[in-house]
């Protein structure tokens, strides 16, 4: 008979987090084989196209989307701040980083329906060719994911408020700080997919 | 042995307060319809997929009907559906019943059955855990899997009728430009969201297996039922959502007016209708081991039950089955052998493709060991699982035809490609599927299902499947085209009008055949003789509670000690006076036995 592996097992609320953190990693797993199904379809179209981007839409604002990348990696780092507070018992500097990291969020949010309104002025549009529906499609179910990110955060901010995030009881932020550098993660690939490189063949 | 006794224990008391047990609900709505009880909600997908297998069956033999008798009229069926068309099928009615076909059998009836009904009521059960890890999220996947399958429903009521581009939906065809109905967009969405919600359910499966197996139960004891649905889980969270992405972008092109399918002269360009293919079949490929491994897996549990030994080299299948799932990610190419891609992939594809067989033949041949000299109890569940051994080597035969990239030139879209995935897809997961259902019924409804009725079902589905499959095969290597309205305006296909016409009469008794099914099922669950905690005489956990099971499935967790298929032990037998003990069963120390015990069983 031997013995079960029990000298691993560890309290039960700390098995619970191990519990949903594998479930957040295998969400996540799934979540980026989704956007490399629409990566492997944004190569192929861009490889395909004789010139990117096609020659009747103006010059993209690169430096606008620059900014966009600067905001979404300002915010994570913010995050990764609050975590590290929450966990030497700061709280109030915790709540105070999640807070910039939420408004920087949503900075880049806005920022990125700005670019799409500047992109369709200068008059791209989603159904006519593949590169727009590759910039409005992609960006913009990215931009969705982006929204779903900040509704998490801010709830996470108000339990955070009710002093519902103590050290060592902080799954839901460790969780969405998970969930929204794997946001920033998806831009810097989908930033220059779409937006680097370009004209010529 | 007390030291162990006492990390028994530990660990006991550890896994119990991780999962405290739950009073069971009394309200309609939490009991039935929103109940978080991973058996409740495996009923719930039990009962979907059965009526979409009886729906999706009805549409094959409209199918069967157009092809034994082109253009006229369907009896029972023709008055109701086909109105217009005086009771005969029209050509673009006819795309669309063998698209709905092809959808709905495998994305909501085998995938219900095999994995929602099946991979809910066993995985926690088998592992000795009291419910899923993310009940929650249980109830959700399937309410989201009943969305789809209103969307389903609503694609018959298009206003140009239901989805027509075929179960693969291959841009241009399926685009606004082929299909412009609001039938193929709903059908479209349909495998949408019944994808995420099998993404759901496959990250339940995983996590659960993963965290919530009970003390001493390793990876290497728990039952090849379990195996097979982990695998399959790890290849839902991985590859529905490429096919997610997929049906995305056609999504987009069919409503938004994007171009990603789209080139040619009309268009603007930049887009490309093989991008489809390419992330289509990138998920299609492990879809065809989705639907295959958790078959496996039962096949390969009740064939060591029912042959009172050990499975043959557990290790190795359960190896095998790991090997197929990597590969099942590499090989994809292989369908689209003819879409004018480098020929050098084509042979890399081939090359990985047949690998598999290796992994596969091993599985088999672990099959074959294991009843081999065994004491076999052909009982219902059983005969199911050997027929399943039967057609899933026939399918497999014919897969090396296609796989290789010569052959596959004069066979690809022919009947011969509908034989082969009919073989192993269709026949070999629905015989697996009987055979876990007649199997765990006991279990799922505390009632016994009638065996001869049950062996009348066997011999007339094994026999009907071969003869309706097999056609097709002969069908196929004779040049008939699948997908044609009319294969009988061509005149080099005239002389295989009385193969389809008998292949036909086969699948029609096929389909009249699930009748004794229906009526022993319907019939078991109200009127069946009250089951026993353990019929089968088996040493899985399942079987060590009552039948049907409470709410929070095990009193106390048990401690598992041994594998899963611990029979014909001559030590077990000399001490306990039976072929079989449970994997959480403490065999008595041979000084406290009486000499007396009788040796039977």
């Amino acid at each position: 008979m031997t013995a079960p592996g029990v000298l691993l097992y560890r309290p039960p609320h700390a098995r619970d987090e191990a519990t949903a953190r594998v479930g957040m990693l295998l969400f996540l797993g799934s979540w980026a084989m989704m956007f490399a199904g629409l990566f492997f379809a944004l190569g192929v179209v861009r490889w395909r196209s004789p010139m990117w981007p096609p020659e009747e839409v103006g010059p993209l604002p690169v430096g606008w989307a620059a900014l966009n990348t600067v905001l979404l990696v300002g915010s994570s780092l913010l995050l990764e701040m609050a975590l590290r507070s929450v966990r030497s018992g700061r709280l109030g500097r915790m709540t105070a980083a999640l807070g910039a990291a939420l408004a920087v969020g949503v900075a880049f949010v806005a920022s990125q329906v700005g670019l799409f309104v500047r992109m369709a002025d200068l008059g791209l549009r989603w159904d006519a060719g593949a590169f727009g529906g590759a910039v409005f499609g992609l960006c913009g179910f990215h931009a969705l994911h982006a929204a779903v990110g900040l509704v998490g955060l801010a709830a996470v901010l108000l339990a955070a408020g009710r002093g519902a995030l103590q050290p060592g009881r902080h799954l839901r932020l460790r969780l969405w700080t998970q969930y929204w550098h794997f946001v920033g993660v998806v831009w810097l690939i989908l930033f220059p997919a779409v937006f680097a490189g370009g004209r010529g063949g | 042995m007390i030291a162990e006794e006492h990390l028994d224990r530990e660990a006991l008391e550890l896994a119990e307060a991780l999962q405290p047990i739950h009073h069971p609900p009394h309200s309609f709505f939490r009991k039935y319809l929103w109940s978080l009880d991973h058996k409740v909600i495996a009923k719930q997908y039990l009962w979907s997929g059965l009526i979409f297998l009886l729906v999706g069956g009805t549409l094959a033999m409209v199918i069967r009907w157009q092809w034994a008798f082109p253009g006229r009229a369907v009896p029972v069926l023709g008055p109701v559906f086909f109105r217009d068309s005086g009771g005969a099928v029209g050509p673009a009615q006819y795309m669309q019943v063998f698209t709905m076909h092809g959808l709905i059998m495998i994305f909501f009836a085998i995938t219900p059955i095999l994995i929602g009904a099946f991979g809910n009521y066993c995985i926690p059960l088998l592992i000795g855990a009291r419910d899923m890890a993310f009940p929650w999220l249980n109830a959700l996947s399937y309410w989201v899997f009943a969305l789809s399958l209103c969307l389903v429903i609503g694609s018959f009521l298009g206003e140009l009728g239901a989805a027509g581009a075929g179960w693969t939906t291959y841009p241009p065809l399926s685009t606004n430009v082929g299909t412009p109905g609001s039938g193929q967009t709903l059908m479209v969405a349909a495998v949408f969201v019944t994808g995420v919600s099998s993404i759901m359910g496959g990250i339940n499966y995983v996590t659960t297996v993963i965290r919530l197996r009970a003390p001493g139960m390793t990876y290497f004891r728990m039952p090849l039922t379990v195996w097979g649905l982990f695998l399959t889980a790890v290849l839902n969270v991985l590859f529905v959502p490429v096919l997610g992405s997929a049906a995305l972008l056609l999504l987009l092109d069919r409503t938004l007016g994007t171009q990603f399918y789209l080139a040619g002269a009309a268009t603007q360009g930049g887009g490309d209708p093989i991008l489809f293919q390419h992330l289509f079949w990138i998920f299609g490929h492990p879809e065809v081991y989705i639907l295959i491994l958790p078959a496996w897996g039962i096949v390969g549990d009740l064939l060591a039950y029912f042959s009172r030994k050990p499975a043959n080299w557990y290790r190795g299948s359960v190896l095998s089955m790991v090997a197929v799932t990597v590969l099942s990610a590499v090989v994809y190419g292989h369908h689209m052998f003819m879409t004018g891609i480098n020929p050098l992939l084509g042979q890399g594809f081939m090359v990985l493709t047949l690998i598999i067989s290796i992994p596969a033949e091993l599985l088999f041949l672990n099959w074959l060991r294991t009843i081999w000299k065994g004491s076999m109890r052909l009982t219902t569940p059983m005969l199911f699982a050997l027929g399943m051994v039967f057609v899933f080597g026939l399918g497999g035969l014919t897969g090396l035809y296609l796989g290789a990239v010569a052959p596959d030139f004069y066979l690809h879209d022919t009947m011969f490609v509908v034989g082969h995935f009919h073989f192993t897809m269709a026949a070999a997961s629905f015989l697996a599927s009987f055979a876990g259902l007649y199997f765990w019924f006991p279990k799922m409804f505390g009632r016994s299902m009638s065996e001869p009725l049950g062996k009348t079902h066997f011999w007339v589905t094994v026999v009907g499947i071969t003869l309706v499959f097999g056609g097709q095969l002969l069908a196929g290597y004779s040049g008939q085209h699948r997908r044609l309205y009319d294969p009988f305006v061509y005149q080099y296909l005239q002389p295989l009008r009385a193969l389809n016409r008998y292949t036909s009469y086969a699948a029609f008794i096929l389909f009249l055949g699930q009748l004794a099914f229906i009526w022993n099922f319907f019939h078991s669950l109200v009127r069946g003789p009250k089951a026993e905690a353990n019929p089968w005489q088996v040493g899985t956990l399942e079987w060590s509670i009552p039948s049907p099971p409470p709410m929070h499935n095990f009193d106390h967790l048990p401690v598992v000690r041994r594998g899963p298929h611990e029979l014909s032990s001559p030590e077990v037998r000399a001490r306990l006076g039976r072929d079989w003990i449970g994997q959480a069963e403490v065999l008595p120390d041979a000084h406290d036995v009486p000499k007396t015990a009788p040796a039977r069983g």
